[in-house]
Order: C-alpha cells, then sequence, then structure tokens
C-alpha cells in the first residue's frame, strides 16, 4: 500500500466524522433546548449529570474541528487529483461541503450559551452587520432582532440542527448517488475511518469540551477564543481595520469557494486553483500559529486565559444546579409561593402604589397607599373590584382610571383580594 | 496458499462494515447510558391542603396543593387538586384517575367522582362504582400539623409501581 493510496481516503474520514456528528448532535438535541433562559442549563446537564454526556458533547465539539481539517485536505488532496475535470460531482461536493461544515461550526459555537458562545455569536453580528450593501438587514435577519436575544439562539438552532444538516445529509446523497459503495468504503477507507475515529473517541474521554459558567456571570475581562477551526479567521481579524472584516471574514472565502466550485469550467484551472488552495493553506497555517503564538507571547492575555480555564475547571466541579420552573396559574403561584402581589398588580398597580401598596408623591400628584384601605368605607372586595372597573363611580379622580379592558374579572378580584390583607 | 488468500480477501470485505458497525456501536452504547429515562425521587415533603377547621360538610371538597418536582434539570412548581373527604375523617384522595390518569371531577348533582375520560365512576368515599378504573380513587399520605392538613404528593406512575 502505497502512501499515496492513503490520500485516497480523506473523504471516507471526512463521511466518517459526518456521521460521528449526526449521531451525537442527535442525542444531544434530546436534552438541549434553544432558550437563552435553558440553554445553558441544558447543556451543563448534559455534561455534567448525564451518563455519557460529556463523551457525547466533546465528540461532537472536537469531531467539528477534525471535520472541518479533514474536509479542507479533502479539497486539497482531490485538486492534487485534478477531480475538477475527472470527477466534476466529487469536487463540488467537497467545495460545499467544506463550507457547510464552517457554517455548521460557527452557528453550533453559539448554542451553549456560556461567555465563550455569546462573544461567538457577537462575533457574526458583527461579520454580518460588516457586509457591503446588506449589513444591516444581514444582522437583522440573522439575530432575529434588533439585538442579540433569544430569538438569536432559536435561530442558530434552527440553521445549526435543521437546515445546515438537511444541506449537509443533501449533498452527500448527491455524492453517493449512483457510486458503488463498496469502491467508496473500501476496506483502506474502512481503516482510516476507524484509525481517526478511535483516535477522536480516546481524545475526548481524555478532553471534555470546553463550557463556561453562563453568559450571565461572565466579567468583562473575559477574553473570547473561537474553535481551533476559526482561529485564523480570529487572528486574520486582528489585523484588519473594522470595516474590511467582514471582507475577509465572509467575503472573500465567499468569492474563493464559488470560483472553487467554478474551476472545473475555468480555463487555466490548474493554476487558479493552486493559487487559491495555496493562499489558503498558508493563511490558515500562518494565522492559527499566530494566533497560539501571541496568546503565549502576551503576560497578561496568558495570565487572563489561565484564569479563565480555572474558572472552568471549578465551575466544572461544582454540583448541577437545576433551573425553576413554575408550572401554576399566575395567580396562585405569586400568593400561595411567596405571598407577594399578584402579578397582575405588579403590571399596572405598581408603578403608582407601590410594590407594598405603600403609594407614592410625585410632584404634585398624590398616589394614595392602599394600606388598610379595607379598614375604609366601601372598599370590600367587590367595591375594589367595581373601583377598578369605573374609578368615577367610587368618587375617584385621574390619574386612576379604568382597567375594564386591561383587566379580567378574576384578576382585578385576585387583586382586591391581596390588596384588602394589606395592613400598616 | 489458495485458501488463505480466500479468507484475506473475505476479510477486507466484511472489514468496511466491521468499522461501521463499530463506530456506530460505540456511540450507542453510550447513547443507551445517554438516553436512559430517570426515575425522579418521589418529593417527601409535606405540603399544606387547608386548616382542618374549614374542611366540615359531607360533600368531598377540592382543594390545590403546590408540589416541587425535581424532573431533570429542571424542578418544577406544578399545582394539583386533591379531594378532601370531611365526612371521612379528612382522608385525601388523589385525583387522577387509576385507569389512564385524567383528571376525576366531583359531580354534585349525581353524587358521585366521574372521570371525563373513560366514564369511570367512583363513589362519594372514593370506591370505584362502574367503569374501565382497575380500582378506587387512590388515597394520598396525610397528617395534621398545627391544625392544618397536610399531604405527601405521589403520583400515578409511583402508585402503579408501588
Amino acid at each position: 500500500m502505497t502512501p499515496r493510496g492513503w490520500l485516497q481516503t480523506t473523504g471516507a474520514v471526512v463521511g466518517i466524522l459526518l456521521l460521528v456528528q449526526f449521531l451525537t448532535g442527535t442525542l444531544m438535541a434530546f436534552y438541549y433546548v434553544p432558550s437563552v433562559d435553558h440553554a445553558h442549563t441544558t447543556v451543563s446537564y448534559i455534561e455534567k449529570v448525564v451518563s455519557s454526556g460529556s463523551w457525547l458533547r466533546s465528540l461532537h465539539h472536537y469531531g467539528s474541528q477534525w471535520l472541518a481539517v479533514f474536509a479542507f485536505i479533502h479539497v486539497i488532496r482531490l485538486f492534487l487529483d485534478r477531480a475538477y475535470t475527472s470527477n466534476r460531482t466529487q469536487w463540488i461536493v467537497a467545495i460545499l461541503l467544506l463550507a457547510l461544515v464552517m457554517a455548521a461550526g460557527g452557528t453550533g459555537f453559539s448554542l451553549p450559551w456560556d461567555a465563550r458562545a455569546f462573544f461567538s455569536t457577537r462575533i457574526a453580528e458583527g461579520l454580518m452587520a460588516g457586509l457591503p450593501f446588506v449589513g444591516r438587514y444581514a444582522r437583522v435577519w440573522l439575530l432575529g432582532g434588533s439585538d442579540i436575544s433569544t430569538l438569536t439562539l432559536s435561530r442558530f438552532f434552527a440553521l445549526h440542527v435543521l437546515l445546515i444538516p438537511a444541506l449537509i445529509a443533501a449533498v452527500v446523497v448527491w455524492r453517493v448517488f449512483g457510486s458503488n459503495l463498496a469502491r467508496l468504503f473500501g476496506p483502506r477507507h474502512a481503516i482510516a475511518g476507524g484509525v481517526v475515529f478511535l483516535a477522536l473517541a480516546v481524545w475526548c474521554l481524555k478532553y471534555p469540551a470546553p463550557l463556561g459558567p453562563s453568559v450571565a456571570e461572565a466579567t468583562a475581562e473575559y477574553l473570547p477564543r473561537p474553535g481551533s477551526q476559526f482561529l485564523w479567521l480570529y487572528q486574520s481579524l486582528k489585523y484588519i481595520p473594522g470595516g474590511l472584516g467582514s471582507i475577509t471574514g465572509v467575503v472573500l472565502p465567499g468569492i474563493v469557494l464559488t470560483v472553487l466550485i467554478l474551476l472545473p469550467w475555468l480555463k487555466r484551472a490548474r493554476l487558479i486553483g493552486a493559487s487559491l488552495l495555496g493562499a489558503g493553506v498558508v493563511v490558515v497555517l500562518l494565522m492559527t500559529t499566530a494566533a497560539y503564538l501571541s496568546d503565549r507571547r502576551d503576560q497578561r492575555t496568558r495570565e487572563q486565559l489561565s484564569k479563565q480555564v480555572a474558572e472552568e475547571i471549578a465551575w466544572r466541579s461544582k454540583p448541577f444546579e437545576p433551573a425553576r420552573l413554575t408550572l401554576t396559574p399566575a395567580s396562585t403561584t405569586t400568593e400561595a409561593m411567596h405571598g407577594g402581589p399578584p402579578v397582575m398588580y405588579m403590571k399596572f398597580c405598581v408603578n403608582c402604589h407601590g410594590e407594598h401598596g405603600e403609594g407614592a408623591r410625585q410632584g404634585k400628584l398624590n398616589f394614595p397607599p392602599l394600606l388598610d384601605v379595607s379598614a375604609k368605607p366601601r372598599r370590600t372586595v367587590d367595591d375594589i373590584v367595581g373601583l377598578l372597573k369605573d374609578p368615577t363611580a367610587y368618587g375617584l379622580e385621574p390619574p386612576m382610571r379604568s382597567f375594564s379592558t386591561k383587566l379580567t374579572e378574576p384578576q382585578m378580584r385576585e387583586i382586591a383580594e391581596w390588596i384588602v390583607k394589606l395592613k400598616r | 496458499m489458495d485458501k488463505t488468500d480466500k479468507s484475506r480477501r473475505s476479510f477486507l470485505k466484511i472489514l468496511p462494515l466491521g468499522v461501521l458497525a463499530g463506530v456506530i456501536a460505540s456511540v450507542s452504547g453510550a447513547a443507551f447510558r445517554f438516553l436512559r429515562p430517570r426515575l425522579f425521587a418521589a418529593t417527601d415533603a409535606w405540603l399544606d391542603v387547608a386548616s382542618v377547621s374549614e374542611l366540615t360538610g359531607p360533600q368531598p371538597l377540592t382543594r390545590k396543593i403546590v408540589a416541587e418536582h425535581i424532573a431533570g434539570w429542571a424542578i418544577t412548581t406544578e399545582e394539583h387538586n386533591v379531594f378532601v373527604l370531611p365526612a371521612k375523617n379528612n382522608q385525601v384522595l388523589s385525583t387522577i384517575c387509576p385507569h389512564e390518569g385524567c383528571e376525576v371531577v366531583w359531580e354534585q348533582a349525581t353524587n358521585r367522582f366521574s372521570c371525563p375520560c373513560h366514564e369511570s365512576y367512583f363513589a362519594a368515599d372514593g370506591a370505584r362504582i362502574s367503569g374501565p378504573s382497575p380500582r378506587g380513587l387512590d388515597p394520598l399520605p396525610m397528617r395534621v400539623q398545627d391544625g392544618k392538613l397536610q399531604v405527601q404528593y405521589v403520583s400515578k406512575e409511583q402508585e402503579t409501581r408501588a
């Protein structure tokens, strides 16, 4: 078996790694919740509580980085074999896979919603915003609104687990359809794929995927670092003046990938492809190395990064903290659990009458306290409900207004029942 | 010579399948552990139902309790109805039908409990009258503490397993 023969197995390795991504991703979806209040909790749950959760998540995390590396190597190998002339489908599929794998990595990084994920989302936002002509729209479309919110997380989730995998599956089917499977995944392919999987599996036993405290706990000093497959981009962005970041991060790679896809139809294909891929290899290797080195060299950066690692280790060893969910009607919870004011009181009344019904004074306006109000005439529960519907009938003046269109009868009654219990 | 060549070839034939099976099996092994359903510890907290003094009369009374359940990554606070039978020394009954777990309601007019799902009926003391339910309404562990009636809330799943 010649070394050249072993080079033919890159596609099979990409295939095996894709299979691992699909399997582990599907499994994590059994627990993950894409919402800013539960994403981090559910990922922590997978990491800290669920059996084998840490290993499976690590397979998915590092698998995505290995996948990007092998997808890139695969493209280069196909180029060297002149696949763009001999097998156009294979060539185009390889380019598309590389693009999709990077997109999957980019969207997936946001999902755990720790500080690392949040900054990754910020970078994605910035890259979109800086796009020429369409930047403003691209940004809000990606975020789902004018700022990063729980909608953003849902969008990244949908892209990451539905849209991109569907596209990857379609591309893979296109490649495999009509091919001889035994030739596509022969003994040598199997050995290469098996060895890479084994290495990944062992690596993941030793190294869990990073997960820090939730975004809410991140400090201002936090230094975000992307996954290894994006280090080249992260480092390049340091050297490029602000506005041009999107050109480097999105437009340029987009153009390169498009030209590579069109390579089979271009004249001087060998030269164009060699320059683009050559430049790509140089940029990726150089920038990734530079990223590692610059983090090592600067002492403050080094200290902060090792502090972050220590924080993550400390956080990891803390027991899992479950989220609290309240599945009762709002009325009973506030009353039964806290003895506090009803939800609707907090919405409509609290601004003027205070959290404890203590009243307030604002300039000339006097908002009367509600304490001991039940001792006054015409202030039974029924009276207060009537008063909320029609204040003037009870001799009250603006700014007290009618709430008959804002509150339902039971809500008014709940507020009234709470108010009559207020004592000085 | 010919024989070893043959076995070598058949080995090479099954090797790809073997590797695929190995990858899938190792992830599936982890998946089995990963997806294993988790038993939620029954809450043994005593939950307030009502003051004993307000539990009077011949009719079953419906009261609400607020219970906390630990369910995987969440602690959920849920509201449940329970029936109190003042006529039967304040026995507390679960409102969960022992048949399929629907919530049973008290029908004042016919003086019985009825299940809206499959028409099981229960007498005012919780005993089964008719319908597919295998038994009467399940009593919940109860006690009186400082003049308050308290219960331990047990879900149907734990009931049937016990």
